[in-house]
């Protein structure tokens, strides 16, 4: 009961400093809360600001996507050999502490300010955090477990995908969420970078216009979609890793 | 009955090409060194050779560190030995393979399988179909006592009902030897003689070959035909000792029979002598 109106609770605590603080400091570019949540309905309703918020999470789910197929691979190989690891780690920790936003305009100048360059921004900052999340599970397999796979008969490619996967997959899930907020985050820098489309276009060009009504119902709207997603996504990871959740930590009492 | 330790020499026979028509394991002078982390040789098992007879249960017995663990990985395929060859049925062993199946100490269950789905997945990977895998499982869960918990999953059951499930795993697929590194040490003293019950039990069945690592003496001795001890730094065999006990053994019948303690008190006897010479060098 209360564990569900937690969450609640705060978002309304949250919208009511907002309120207050609007009305104390009586600032043109700070509406309200409530003026701010008037507007998102006209946002919604329109049709080309959907259309902008649609291909913006188009772009997510493909970089995501693509992010999350070619990472877990990559990161369960360099777990499981030293020498994939020696190779990768160098080119990953030259590109990890590079914000990916400040590689989008070199990206730009290859790529143009299309879909292209917006879902390799994405698909860059999602993968690292799914790479090393990955590359930390599978390393964590126990080794008897391997070689009980191989007394089996598993190859070492099948060891791979039937047991170093599964092992490793609380870890990998663990990855993927925050790649999953990173992805929301680079979605919107990208669309401030490349402004053509998309719900960070919306949101920055009603801040050139001084539409700030807009600019925070865009902020609620954007805040509202991470919170959907890392909903549904902790869904499906519960499901997945159910096996491994602390509830089963109590074993019977029987030798 | 007098204790006879058979003279090493007698049981460490050089392997020839000509092996005895019972060996279904040769270890051929067999040694392992590894390099520690400051870079020093560290030599594990010094040029053993030994011969493991068909259907025979047999225990390494030996201190902690003495490398008997790893002459089993070595048996298992999953320790390349630095030099000398390691045969299965005459076949130099390269790698790990179904014949020989292993049973942790660590039990290295898969945690996302439930106890069916550890047992079954052995046989599903050969291509046994799914039925006739899960007929075979659960007979395998009843027989080690686990009826009932078909859909449990790993971090459910206590230790010892993992190592249940653990040896019905490898049953599963039929290896022709059982590799057991330590299956007990990680549980209770109860524990540990009701699953050396239930394995004797198991195995006087059908009789596979058991290689039994163990630094227990008891344990050895209840279980074995034949107990081979191993000496610490370099890894060497010393005595190998015939029990010649009667079988079905049953635990309350043993304890009582004086040969039974006579082996015991023997070989803990010789344990402290080789332990001393060990801590002396």
């Amino acid at each position: 009961m209360t564990r569900r109106a937690a969450p609640v609770l705060a978002c309304v605590g949250l919208l009511a400093v907002w309120q207050i603080a609007s009305l104390a400091l009586e600032s043109d570019s700070f509406p309200t809360a409530l003026e701010a949540i008037r507007t998102i309905p006209d946002i919604l309703g329109d049709k080309e600001s959907l259309i902008n918020i649609l291909a913006s999470l188009r772009r997510m789910a493909i970089g995501f996507g693509i992010a999350v197929l070619v990472s877990i691979p990559l990161g369960l190989s360099m777990g499981r050999s030293r020498a994939v690891a020696a190779f990768f780690n160098p080119l990953l920790m030259v590109i990890y502490p590079v914000p990916k936003a400040a590689l989008m305009p070199i990206i730009m100048l290859w790529l143009g300010v299309g879909d292209i360059t917006k879902t390799l921004v994405i698909f860059l900052g999602v993968s690292l955090p799914v790479i090393y999340h990955s590359f930390e599970g599978a390393k964590a397999v126990e080794e008897k477990m391997l070689w009980s796979g191989a007394a089996m008969g598993l190859s070492p490619l099948r060891r791979l995908v039937r047991i170093v996967l599964p092992a490793a997959l609380p870890e990998i899930l663990t990855g993927c969420r925050t790649g999953l907020v990173l992805a929301l985050i680079t979605m919107i820098t990208s669309e401030m970078i490349a402004r053509q489309s998309g719900a960070g276009n919306i949101l920055f060009n009603a801040l050139d216009m001084g539409q700030y009504d807009t600019v925070y119902a865009m902020i609620i709207i954007v805040g509202a979609m991470g919170i959907c997603l890392d909903a549904v996504f902790e869904r499906i990871r519960a499901r997945l890793v159910r096996w491994s959740e602390p509830q089963f930590d109590m074993p019977l009492s029987f030798s | 009955m007098k204790v006879v330790p058979s003279r090493s020499s007698e049981w460490v026979r050089p392997v020839t090409s000509q092996r005895p028509a019972s060996a279904i394991i040769e270890i051929d002078r067999v040694s392992q060194v590894f390099q520690t982390s400051t870079r020093k040789d560290h030599v594990a098992l010094s040029d053993i050779s030994l011969t493991i007879e068909e259907g025979a249960f047999v225990s390494i017995l030996g201190p902690s560190g003495c490398g008997k663990s790893t002459l089993l990985y070595i048996v298992g395929g999953f320790v390349s030995p630095t030099r000398g060859t390691a045969r299965m049925k005459g076949q130099p062993i390269t790698g790990p393979g179904p014949d020989r199946g292993p049973v942790f100490q660590e039990f290295a269950l898969f945690p996302w399988k439930t106890v069916l789905g550890n047992v079954m997945y052995g046989p599903r990977q050969q291509g046994v179909r799914a039925t006739e895998a899960e007929a075979h499982s659960r007979m395998l869960i009843q027989m080690v006592g686990l009826k009932g918990y078909e859909n449990f999953y790993p971090k459910e059951l206590s230790g010892g009902m993992k190592q249940r499930v653990a040896l019905a795993r490898t049953l599963a697929y039929h290896p022709e030897v059982l590799l057991m590194d330590e299956p007990f040490g990680a549980l209770d003293a109860h524990t540990r003689t009701r699953l050396q019950n239930d394995l004797l039990n198991i195995w006087e069945r059908d009789r596979k070959t058991v290689l039994f690592v163990t630094h227990s003496v008891d344990e050895a001795v209840f279980l074995s035909d034949k107990v081979v001890m191993m000496s610490k730094s370099p890894g060497r065999i010393g005595e190998v000792i015939d029990i010649d006990l009667p079988r079905p053994r049953r635990r309350n019948e043993l304890l009582l029979d004086p040969r039974y303690q006579k082996y015991v008190v023997e070989i803990e006897r010789m344990f402290d002598e080789s332990d001393e010479v060990g801590s002396a060098s």
